[in-house]
């Protein structure tokens, strides 16, 4: 999958006249790449974020995704579109009263009708559950499977989010500072991991750890203040520029 | 000044109501009535313990329950639909809409709000009164009234459960391609889902309530025995009765207290209003089937069997179509403002008459007051505390319309008597949410005055008041509500108000009347509704919802 910002912006109506979140970006992600984005908070992030996984539409701008303009889709198109892609949240957002194997197997839940979504939570069938045994294996949770997630640390919580992402198989998973709310001895683990699990898809993550994205992303984009501020190599990016993107306001 | 004015202006819109409720405190004096009084009180004893009348108190016992039991599951079903379609974080607003403008299903879910505040705003009585016209005598008019009005309840309290669940499972799901109703399934259900069991059962306690009144109006159930007892002047009957009555209001609390036991840790102030989200835990096997036996014999035992008769599908179509257009003509509209003047009226020194002797009860109701270990007089403390307790746990085990039909007997028909009902009634439910209020108070406040020698009143008022204020003022502002509501219906049962001037008309068949004073009263009761919210601050976000504390306040 591939994605092609041309010129967006985004305004954010507010109590007091209007916040302009992206300006001009313009953004070509081919397929399995593995991009970073850095900025300061504020800087537009997850606007972008959000913007690339069709939950929120540009005002300005377009946004084409595998060749197919995003803001013209609806309701069931928007959904098949969004089953591509994967997304890993700030904060691990399970459903809490359910167990890790629950959440896991919610990864699916797009391609199931109704009837089968609350079937697969009363009683999922073997075939379900195998797949997403075999994913949360892979994230080392194999043996806390019937646990819920109020039971789990911090750290489980997010490796059951990336097993979610396994059971959706999607070809583009996007993070949105997925360790920020980790112990940073936990942050290089999970990063090994969400690299191993997005083996093979595209990557774009959302990173306040500038040491991690240059160590491991080969593709670093810069947003300050809603715009592209750099869009280089990891090797090219100098303290200059990094000091330019997080220093000055304005 | 500005304090003066406002003074003077609530003195003056109570002395109105005053005015307006006909209140006569010499007719409690009259010795025509003394001597009524005087003479229900000897009739009531000895009970009537024959065989036979207990088989009949047994049977309309268990047939109440019965009402209530599918009156319950149906308002569950019909408000966990009306609840999902009028959750807005669905349909109307936030992440799941993707930044565009709310669509079709933003006006249906507006639309589903509607429904249920018109179905919650409408009193239960005057559903059943209509039904009881529709379908014909018996339990199943009585079992539809609760279903439909406990459905706007319960459709609004679901659909704020709903809308309080963390939202960023809600999110993520979204973001994977689920849609509106899959995310409801697999992030916002699991989530909710213990909050709406405990709710569900509060509102089970209030139909059982309820369903001991909606015989009045020809509904089955205890309340049909009730008012044949009191036309015949059989008063031991009516002791017999009233303590069934009773020891059915007391198991089914009994009941819900052991339920409820699991999150009684998670409520504010011991009234029941939950904190967190509670979790649901899986049913035993075995339970599943005792519950479908107990859901079959309820609906059996509540007149649904009748729904096969022929011809009464096309009897209740006609009555509906009777319904229409409501009678809107200048002169009936004239006639109605005494009336909903007087329901006004009522329910302002009513809700008065209960907040004073509620809180007089209150006091002495208080263990945290009463049970010093320091103070002098402890054994006399004690009889003070569950005398106090006692009372208020008769007051408000007699339903309203049954106080009427008691007070009927002391001050004649009218306005008054409908007063006097509410004001007994408010006062057990109030005194009791008042005294678990004040002893739930955190004691840091008080401990340090004890250190420094205030007795127990001045703790109360010093420490304990200032804490509990909000709690106290909130309950009471909601049980006005409530009492606007009641106070709408008094009338049926000869307590003045819409509700006299609804019967009538129904019996007269005068239906398009009926349906105009049907509207009449939702206007006046969400108008009100809409009021108390203005008055009430917004609450905070760790908050219960405020529909959930209604349901509680309602439960008594």
């Amino acid at each position: 999958m591939s994605f092609e910002l041309q010129g967006v912006g985004l305004v954010y109506p507010s109590r007091t006249g209007s916040v302009q979140a992206l300006h001009g970006v313009s953004l070509r992600i081919r397929r399995g790449e593995r991009v970073a984005i850095l900025g300061a908070s504020g800087a537009g992030k997850s606007t972008l974020l959000r913007i690339l996984n069709a939950t929120l539409r540009p005002s300005a701008g377009s946004v084409r995704i595998d060749g197919r303009d995003a803001s013209g889709l609806r309701g069931g198109d928007l959904r098949r579109l969004r089953r591509g892609i994967g997304t890993v949240f700030q904060n691990p957002s399970l459903v809490s009263p359910l167990t890790a194997l629950q959440n896991a197997l919610c990864g699916r839940i797009a391609s199931w009708s109704l009837a089968r979504s609350v079937r697969v939570l009363v009683a999922p069938p073997d075939d379900e559950v195998s797949v997403a045994l075999s994913a949360l294996a892979t994230v080392g949770l194999a043996d806390r499977a019937a646990a819920r997630i109020d039971e789990l640390s911090g750290g489980q919580q997010q490796r059951v989010a990336l097993a979610r992402v396994l059971v959706q198989d999607p070809p583009v998973v996007l993070a949105d500072e997925p360790f920020a709310s980790l112990d940073p001895g936990l942050t290089g683990q999970l990063a090994d991991l969400l690299l191993r699990v997005c083996e093979g898809r595209t990557l774009v993550a959302l990173l306040h750890d500038v040491g991690l994205a240059l160590e491991r992303f080969p593709r670093i984009v810069g947003l300050r203040a809603g715009q592209v501020l750099f869009d280089l190599p990891a090797g090219e990016v100098t303290a200059v520029r990094l000091k330019e993107l997080y220093g000055g306001v304005g | 000044m500005k304090r003066l004015a406002l003074g003077g202006a609530v003195g003056a819109a109570f002395i109105l109501c005053w005015v307006g409720a006909g209140v006569e405190p010499s007719s409690l004096l009259d010795p025509a009535n003394l001597r009524a009084v005087a003479a229900f009180v000897r009739g009531l004893f000895p009970p009537d313990l024959s065989p036979e009348f207990l088989r009949v108190a047994a049977g309309a016992t268990v047939r109440t329950l019965a009402i209530s039991i599918a009156g319950t599951a149906l308002s569950a079903i019909l408000g966990l639909c009306l609840g999902i379609l009028a959750t807005a974080s669905l349909w109307r607003r936030g992440p799941l809409l993707d930044g565009r403008a709310a669509g079709p299903l933003a006006l249906l879910s507006l639309a589903a709000r509607g429904v249920a505040r018109f179905l919650r705003s409408v009193p239960d009585l005057v559903w059943a009164l209509l039904f009881v016209v529709a379908f014909g005598l018996g339990p199943l008019p009585g079992t539809l009234a609760l279903a439909v009005s406990y459905a706007g309840v319960l459709g609004r309290v679901y659909a704020d459960l709903f809308e309080a669940v963390p939202e960023a499972p809600v999110v993520a799901l979204h973001a994977a391609g689920a849609s509106p109703l899959q995310t409801f399934v697999a992030a916002i259900w699991p989530q909710a889902a213990g909050s709406v069991a405990a709710y569900t059962l509060y509102s089970f306690e209030c139909c059982v309530r309820s369903a001991a009144v909606l015989g009045f109006v020809g509904a089955g159930g205890i309340g049909a025995e009730i008012t044949v007892s009191m036309r015949l002047f059989e008063y031991g009957q009516l002791t017999t009765l009233l303590g069934a009555l009773v020891v059915l209001v007391l198991c089914v609390d009994a009941f819900s207290r052991a339920w409820r036991g699991r999150f009684r840790r998670n409520a504010v102030h011991g009234s029941g209003v939950l904190q967190d989200p509670l979790e649901l835990r899986p049913m035993r096997r075995g339970f599943g089937f005792f519950w479908a036996v107990v859901a079959v014999v309820a609906f059996a035992d509540a007149g649904f069997g009748s729904l096969l008769a022929p011809d009464v599908l096309a009897h209740v179509a006609r009555f509906a179509s009777q319904l229409f257009p409501p009678d809107l003509s200048p002169s009936f509209l004239a006639s109605i403002l005494t009336p909903l003047w007087q329901t006004v009226a009522i329910s302002v020194v009513g809700s008065v008459l209960g907040v004073l002797l509620g809180a007089a009860l209150a006091v002495p109701a208080t263990a945290s007051i009463m049970f010093d270990p320091e103070a002098r007089l402890r054994p006399l403390r004690a009889l003070a505390y569950a005398v106090a307790r006692a009372t208020l746990a008769l007051l408000r085990s007699i339903p309203e319309l049954v106080w009427v039909l008691l007070c009927i007997l002391a001050v004649g028909l009218g306005p008054f008597a409908g007063v006097l009902a509410l004001g007994l009634h408010t006062a057990g439910v109030l005194g009791k949410l008042y005294a678990e209020t004040l002893e739930e108070v955190p004691i840091g406040g008080p401990e340090e005055l004890r250190a420094i020698g205030a007795h127990a009143l001045q703790r109360l008022i010093w420490a304990a008041w200032p804490q509990a204020r909000e709690t106290l003022a909130s309950y009471t502002l909601l049980r006005w509500e409530n009492n606007l509501r009641v106070s709408t219906v008094v009338g049926l049962a000869g307590g003045g108000g819409l509700g006299l001037a609804l019967y009538n008309a129904v019996q007269l068949g005068f239906y398009d009347r009926a349906s105009t004073l049907v509207v009449v009263m939702f206007l006046l009761v969400s108008v009100t509704d809409a009021l108390a919210d203005r008055l009430r601050r917004k609450p905070a976000a760790q908050r219960a919802p405020e529909s959930g504390m209604a349901l509680v306040a309602e439960a008594g």
